[in-house]
């Protein structure tokens, strides 16, 4: 083909008929049921200064960042790759009420790498976070929201994943490690690869018992015996760590009285978002998909930078992934064919059909197509004095 | 052992796949398909719930990260590549044993400036001469990388080295040595916390396996 204007760049994708009006029904259905819970919307830019964006997330973020100068200021200004930064900008700095505040959002952002979100550049970001709480509670909040966005969404069979960065990060202070040894440690244990960990560990000089317990770390995960192994394995973990354990368990506790039918899956060297979460990190899971479709958790100090820190926790996902994924029914609309004719009669009934919702398509003179091809099973026709909706035959 | 859920595990035809299968027969999984006669490329096994598909080296922690196998046997070079993204890395086979080398003729400058670098393994050498302080030209190449020095093509290369024999009898000796190579078990990050029982089961077995093997 010679002309290849028709062709989009990797990752950039679009929705057609009659998927795209089915994905905007799922959006209008999930904002409504985040206002049904008290979840107020906010629609933050698509392009800020790129400090904005970046403020406090660690330097994943700053590679996901598509980067461009504003002509008016010199300033760099970025696209946004996630839209959490932004919403606690509005909450810390906008808002800064003394109750907790909770908001949702849904809005496109755009990803420089597509190693996220199932190959997509640019997802659908959709999510909610609850500010001003710092227990068990809000957490719980979130994870059924989470879960009720993938019920809405259709998605057969979840199963949830529960960690807690704050296991970590006591480990890695008790042991007295430095940021690079740190580092190499999250890296490791972001892959599981459990003869580095031991290798890398060994090489530390940590205390024998710390290090026994950091190479510990990357086998505790499972069902829920995970937590009982954990309290024995890191029984000479600093506090923070036992406090963590004993969220982790009343959480998993909480869940499992409220939502009995959701599998859970313990993972204590999961630390996703490590360098901006605070406390438990969540994830769900459908079989059919290799990555997982839906995350969060807690991260307690993103508003600092913006002049306010408060507790936080949200979760968010993209809801392309998340139609594509599920079985969501695309409706077949119908529709009323009127003939292209400017009587006054029919002006008036096709206005009428419209305020009563029907779908009307007016014919075109001379236009190619009868009433099927234009997708409608029924016609408008003048019977007597009357426009009368027949059925196509 | 027990599978309770059905699980496929990608594998590389050649010497990954032929050191893997004792491996697997350890587990109670054993092919039904000779890969060597037949041409198909999902495989089956005396256990319904295990499938085998047989895949290019270099495309396994692909078809692993997507969910396309729950999990695969690979080389370390391989998944260094490849970046791991997605995967877990649980577990190092022992096999496949071998180690990635900058080799080239014996009086060739490590040191010089600008060095130009016969490769297929594009990251590990960036990577590696980076971590030297060292700007380096890299020459990506698919095989035969002994061939680039003589040819003028390059300075040094950095490939795998098994005996050095086919670095010998070109000329070329190995100088620096990157990393020990040997094959890991990888595995999907969501079927580690789906299949979570029957991931951990295998693993378990291959990992009496190698330590009985290591002790022999």
């Amino acid at each position: 083909m010679e002309n290849r204007h028709w062709l989009l760049p990797e990752g950039i994708d679009e929705v057609l008929p009659p998927n795209a009006l089915a994905l905007e029904r799922l959006r209008r259905a999930l904002l409504d049921r985040y206002g049904s819970w008290g979840y107020e919307l906010v629609s933050p830019p698509l392009i800020e200064y790129l400090e904005s964006l970046l403020t406090g997330t660690g330097g994943d973020l700053d590679l996901k960042t598509f980067k461009l100068t504003d002509q008016l200021t010199g300033r760099t200004m970025g696209v946004r790759a996630d839209i959490t930064p932004q919403v606690a900008r509005i909450d810390a700095h906008l808002l800064r009420a003394g109750h907790p505040t909770r908001l949702c959002y849904c809005g496109t952002v755009l990803n420089t790498r597509n190693d996220d979100f199932g190959g997509s550049r640019s997802p659908l970001q959709l999510g909610a976070e609850l500010y001003g709480h710092a227990g068990v509670e809000s957490e719980l909040e979130i994870l059924c929201l989470m879960l009720e966005t993938l019920e809405c969404a259709a998605i057969p069979e979840v199963y949830l994943d529960l960690g807690h960065v704050g296991i970590f990060r006591a480990l890695t202070r008790q042991a007295g490690l430095t940021p690079p040894q740190e580092m190499a440690l999250f890296d490791a244990l972001q892959r599981k690869a459990i003869p580095e960990i031991e290798g890398l560990v060994a090489g530390f000089g940590a205390e024998a018992q710390s290090a026994a317990m950091l190479s510990a770390l990357a086998g505790l995960s499972g069902g829920p015996e995970v937590l009982e192994r954990a309290r024995v394995s890191l029984s000479a973990a600093p506090e923070p760590a036992h406090e963590a354990i004993a969220q982790l368990e009343h959480l998993a506790r909480q869940m499992s009285r409220r939502r009995p039918d959701v599998q859970v899956h313990f993972d204590l060297a999961e630390l996703r978002g490590y360098h901006y979460h605070t406390g438990v990190v969540f994830a769900a899971y459908a079989p059919g998909l290799g990555t997982e479709l839906a995350r969060g958790g807690r991260y307690d100090d993103i508003g600092r930078v913006f002049g306010r820190a408060r507790p936080a926790c949200g979760f968010s996902a993209d809801l392309k992934l998340l139609y594509r994924l599920g079985q969501s029914e695309v409706e077949h609309q119908g529709g009323i064919f009127a003939p292209a004719c400017d009587e006054p009669g029919l002006v008036q009934r096709i206005r009428e059909l419209r305020e009563q919702g029907q779908r009307v398509v007016c014919a075109l003179p001379g236009q190619e197509g009868d009433a099927r091809a234009m997708g409608c099973g029924e016609t408008l026709e003048k019977q007597g004095m009357e426009w009368i909706v027949a059925p196509v035959v | 052992m027990k599978f309770d859920t059905p699980i496929t595990i990608a594998l590389s035809k050649g010497r990954i796949f032929k050191q893997t299968l004792p491996l697997l027969s350890e587990a109670g999984i054993e092919l039904r398909d000779d890969p060597e006669t037949s041409r198909k490329l999902i495989l089956d096994t005396n256990r319904p719930e295990v499938k085998i598909v047989l895949i290019r080296a270099t495309d396994v922690p692909t078809y692993v990260q997507w969910g396309a196998a729950d999990l695969g046997v690979t080389g370390k070079d391989v998944l260094v590549e490849h970046g791991g993204e997605g995967l877990y890395e649980p577990l190092d086979l022992e096999i496949a044993r071998c180690r990635l080398m900058v080799a080239g003729f014996a009086c060739a400058r490590l040191g010089g400036h600008r060095l130009r670098i016969a490769t297929k393994y594009v990251k590990a050498a960036r990577d590696h001469f980076a971590a030297k302080g060292q700007q380096v030209e890299v020459i990506k190449l698919y095989g035969s990388m002994e061939l680039a020095p003589l040819v003028g093509l390059s300075d040094l290369i950095v490939d795998l080295v098994e005996s050095g024999n086919t670095l010998k009898a070109n000329g070329l000796v190995p100088l620096e040595h990157i990393a020990d190579i040997s094959s890991r078990v990888v595995v999907n990050k969501a079927a580690w916390k789906m299949k979570h029982a029957t991931v951990e089961a295998l693993l378990e077995v291959l990992r009496g396996a190698v330590a009985r093997r290591g002790e022999a």
